[in-house]
């Protein structure tokens, strides 16, 4: 026989244990508290989430499983534009499902094509997180991001992030996926190593086609000249 | 009417109209607070002082939102009956304050100002009558937002806090009715002070059942939770104030609140001994400290109950009331009773009769709620096949 009304002291029981809980342990809650920062700014990626007070910035690198996943330009270091793996090819943007990329191509001013971008814009408040973009690009520049923060004081246009947003280098993407980052620069050695091994096999074959022709040049020249002694000779 | 009685009017109501509204300001917060913790959120805690960084947990949440209604467009729909849309949250807020006229609180400036030694606002001898009474008003305010409003929803909020309200009544007279019979008296102050040195009702066995039944009802009477069917947002929008925007939202949310301090008020005067406690002997005044401390000690139990359970039915609703807290309530007055005449000498020890009314009491409850658990069967298709 059970004690009459114990079902709700049973429950109110769970709410004062969650009630207590979320005094002590940070893990409990679901939203993140501030309020602590010098600054109205938020945290932009995740390099840059604190979950206490007094922690350091950089201590926080690893990817949460609260994150969002939205692209991000791959650059190998240095200045981030002269590096930067993306050539505007425009094949994202054509794939892009709900079409959140626009691209616009760099020209010198001698209006020929540079090959990186002039603009790269992706609106993230649009953005599926679909990843189609990642597969088609051949250049490997497109790979996806996590961030944790996206939330932003502005309402008109601060869900679109600028090519400058977007870029970022090889290494950061090593620290938040360094399984993907090292399949993909391994697969990325591979091709060039194929391309090149393949150009050298042109490049000998060329030669030897050459050779070849040199040779088969000089027999012709040589028999010539050898008729032309027989011709002398009658 | 002589100048020193206005004054003493005034001693006596300008109190209530400050404090219990400012006490209603910070229940908001309190209230959010405390369900933003139980869902493992941390609540508001931005708004502290304007134009600093000093944000007080929060606590100015409740003069934002002040301002933030203050300055909202007063919208009154096409077919809405404006007179009566205008009126009733003015009926349903003055109820409210009425009642809290009839709590004995004597605050200690009061002694210091008048001429009489401790001014009141309403010495009466009927308090409690005229509490019941007075909140009965609650319903009609209530009842006649959901009809002007002109909206289906505001109507079957309306029709449903009639149907819940009229019901929940009963049991809560029927259980302050064993408090009146111990005492004799339907004086507050009287049975304020028949509770001195921990003779708590709460503490008997027929004033613990009383006191359930009336902490129950009086949780329907002001539309908490899991009550709260005559604003259920999931069904109803928000029940009869859909239709209210602004100042005069506000103003049933402020009723709301006060009349939630008046029951749980008339609750700790009726079982928890008003303002009696420890160093009330040698400070008088620290009464109202006790006082208001039980009140808000009640009222965090109504916001953890909210944070609690969920909503019941209608025809659960109905018949929890009706099958359940009213048999329970006229059996506890008859228990109350025999336990107050009884000739309570070496026969029936006190302990005997406590027990034994517990007892029965408890059987009564736990029998009452067996009849009412209809047997459940797996469902039967008549038609289907």
């Amino acid at each position: 026989m059970n004690i009459l009304g114990a079902g709700i002291f049973k429950g109110l029981g769970v709410t004062l244990k969650n009630f207590v809980g979320s005094y002590f342990d940070k893990e409990r809650l679901t939203t993140n508290d501030y309020s602590w920062r010098p600054d109205d700014k938020l945290p932009q990626s995740v390099g840059e989430y604190p979950k206490e007070e007094g922690e350091q910035l950089s201590d926080t690198t690893t990817v949460t499983n609260y994150s969002r996943n939205f692209p991000m330009l791959l650059h190998d270091g240095g200045e981030p534009m002269d590096t930067v793996r993306c050539v505007a090819c425009k094949i994202c943007e054509r794939e892009c499902p709900p079409q959140c990329i626009y691209i616009e191509k760099d020209y010198d001013e001698n209006g020929k094509h540079i090959k990186r971008p002039a603009v790269f814009d992706i609106d993230v408040s649009v953005c599926m997180s679909c990843q189609i973009c990642v597969e088609v690009c051949p250049f490997d520049a497109i790979v996806m991001n996590s961030q944790f923060e996206l939330s932003t004081p502005n309402r008109f246009g601060g869900l679109l992030l600028r090519r400058d947003d977007l870029l970022k280098s090889n290494d950061y993407y090593h620290q938040i996926h360094p399984e993907e980052a090292a399949a993909r620069d391994q697969q990325m050695a591979e091709a060039k190593a194929a391309k090149e091994a393949k150009k050298k096999a042109a490049a000998e074959a060329a030669k030897k086609k050459a050779e070849e022709k040199a040779k088969a040049e000089a027999e012709a020249k040589a028999r010539e000249v050898a008729e032309d002694k027989t011709e002398d000779t009658e | 009417m002589s100048l020193d009685l206005i004054k003493d009017i005034l001693i006596a109501t300008v109190p209530l109209l400050v404090i219990f509204p400012s006490l209603f300001a910070f229940t908001t917060w309190l209230e959010r607070k405390t369900l933003a913790r139980i869902q493992n959120r941390i609540g508001p805690n931005k708004v502290g002082i304007p134009c600093t960084r000093i944000s007080l947990f929060g606590l100015g949440q409740p003069a934002a939102d002040g301002i933030k209604m203050l300055f909202k467009e007063d919208i009154v729909p096409n077919g809405a009956d404006r007179l009566f849309h205008l009126l009733a949250p003015i009926l349903a807020l003055i109820p409210a304050m009425l009642v809290l006229c009839f709590l004995p609180l004597e605050f200690p400036w009061s002694k210091l100002m008048s001429a009489k030694s401790g001014v009141q606002a309403f010495l009466l001898d009927g308090a409690v009558i005229f509490f019941f009474a007075i909140t009965g008003l609650n319903t009609l305010a209530i009842f006649m937002a959901g009809w002007a409003s002109r909206n289906k929803y505001s109507l079957l909020g309306g029709m449903r806090a009639i149907a819940q309200m009229v019901s929940y009544e009963i049991p809560l007279v029927l259980s302050a009715v064993v408090v009146v019979m111990s005492v004799g008296s339907l004086n507050a102050a009287d049975i304020a002070k028949a509770q001195e040195g921990w003779n708590w009702f709460v503490l008997t066995p027929w004033g613990l059942v009383a006191f359930i039944i009336f902490f129950i009802a009086a949780l329907a009477e002001t539309n908490r939770s899991p009550f709260d069917l005559p604003e259920a947002e999931s069904e109803l929008i928000a029940g009869y104030f859909t239709e209210y925007s602004g100042f005069k939202f506000a103003l049933f949310f402020l009723g709301e609140y006060i009349s939630m301090f008046a029951i749980s008020g008339l609750a700790v005067v009726l079982f928890l001994g008003g303002g009696a406690g420890p160093g009330v002997a040698a400070f008088p005044w620290i009464a109202v400290v006790w006082f208001l401390a039980k009140i808000f000690g009640l009222i965090l139990v109504m916001i953890w109950l909210r944070g609690t359970l969920p909503r019941l039915r209608v025809d659960q609703l109905m018949a929890f009331a009706w099958k359940f807290l009213l048999p329970l309530s006229i059996l506890n007055i008859l228990v109350a009773g025999f336990a107050r005449f009884i000739p309570q000498d070496s026969l029936f020890p006190k302990v005997v009769v406590w027990l034994v009314s517990f007892g029965v009491l408890y059987a009564a409850a736990w029998g009452l709620n067996k009849l009412n658990r209809a047997d459940v069967k797996p469902r039967e298709y008549k038609y289907a096949e």
